[in-house]
């Protein structure tokens, strides 16, 4: 099913998730990011989203998966950050 | 001797013409064709620009913006939704490399804040920086800005606000809770301004220009050269603005 979340990122932008959520499994199919934040590279928040499918619906494990792809593409985030993203995204949860 | 720079004043454009002109500069620029860039710009018909990873859909009232004549655009850079009408949209087009552009994005929004600033000051309309994106007159909201880098070159561009209609604003964008439009609409009205606002009289757009280009040489100590788009530059933008900005599937993308 179709989940989604708005979450005003603390000193920073206006979030919103929406997720396709596999309830039985806690797993994310698919996900869009958007919202007013800027990224550099812009590309890259394609990037994010094709990385988090199958992610488990996990507040530790999100968090781990998005700081390691921030890390690893070099993604620049100004009014959004890896917690911000994490609390957006458990916030689409039924 | 000042280092020269060019300056477009490229009037009135479709959303679709003037998002298009100001890709095909940063990638002739980042070719190291053409020198660093200011440009000079304004929209008509009156238009959305919506931030790249904006939901148009979620940002835009697509029926009111077709029954009023108003175009939407989908800008490469982030940001949120902006109406454009009675306003002079500046862009500047430089290389990264370049000493007088920080390194770091956000210290360069406040430098290239900086040159708006200085220009307002010029009209006698006194701002600040509010970091991440905006410039201030009296606790208000007079210029919004965004900014994006690729091929090693910066591309900022941002609005200075002549004046505003928040109520025709908000009859095109589309707001969370319809319940509390009323009271959204009261307050940007309280967060929003103008140079007519704050001068208290009309303001053409040849006055700002005027303003604005001085407010960037300073800022930037440099000398702008009025100068044209080259025939590259005309050409890719004809080709962006075709392939890209006038079609549904860059604009309904997110």
């Amino acid at each position: 099913m179709r989940f989604q979340s708005t979450y005003k990122v603390p000193q920073g932008k206006l979030l919103k998730i929406s997720i396709e959520f596999d309830e039985k499994n806690n797993v994310i199919r698919d996900i869009r990011i958007t919202g007013d934040f800027f990224a550099y590279p812009e590309e890259a928040i394609e990037l994010m989203e094709k990385k988090l499918r199958n992610t488990v619906m996990e507040k530790e494990r999100l968090q781990e998966t998005i700081s390691s792809i921030i890390t690893q593409y070099h993604i620049q985030f100004i009014g959004l950050n890896a917690e911000g993203l994490t609390q957006g995204i458990l916030m689409c949860k039924p | 001797m000042k280092e020269q720079w060019r300056l477009l004043q490229t009037g009135s454009g479709t959303a679709f013409t003037n998002m298009a002109v100001d890709q095909a500069v940063l990638v002739v620029n980042s070719q190291g064709k053409v020198p660093p860039t200011v440009r000079f710009y304004g929209w008509a018909p009156p238009a959305i620009s919506i931030g790249y990873f904006q939901s148009l859909v979620d940002e835009v009232d697509i029926g009111a913006c077709e029954r009023l004549g108003v175009n939407y655009v989908r800008r490469i850079t982030g940001g949120g939704a902006v109406f454009h009408e009675n306003e002079l949209t500046y862009s500047i087009v430089v290389p990264e490399s370049h000493p007088e552009v920080p390194k770091n994005i956000l210290k360069s929004y406040a430098r290239i804040c900086g040159a708006v600033m200085k220009g307002l000051r010029q009209l006698g309309v006194e701002s600040e920086y509010a970091p991440i994106n905006d410039i201030i007159s009296n606790g208000q909201k007079i210029s919004g800005n965004a900014q994006t880098r690729k091929v090693e070159t910066v591309l900022q561009h941002g609005t200075v606000l002549m004046d505003v209609d928040v109520d025709k604003m908000f009859s095109l964008l589309k707001v969370p809770n319809e319940k509390i439009k009323d009271k959204l609409i009261a307050d940007v009205k309280q967060r929003v301004t103008s140079i007519r606002n704050i001068l208290g009289k009309e303001i053409r757009f040849k006055e700002v220009a005027e303003a604005m280009k001085m407010g960037f040489e300073r800022e930037f100590r440099i000398e702008l050269i009025e100068g044209k788009l080259s025939k590259e530059e005309m050409a890719l933008a004809k080709k962006f603005e075709k392939e890209c900005f006038s079609i549904k599937d860059w604009n309904y993308r997110r």
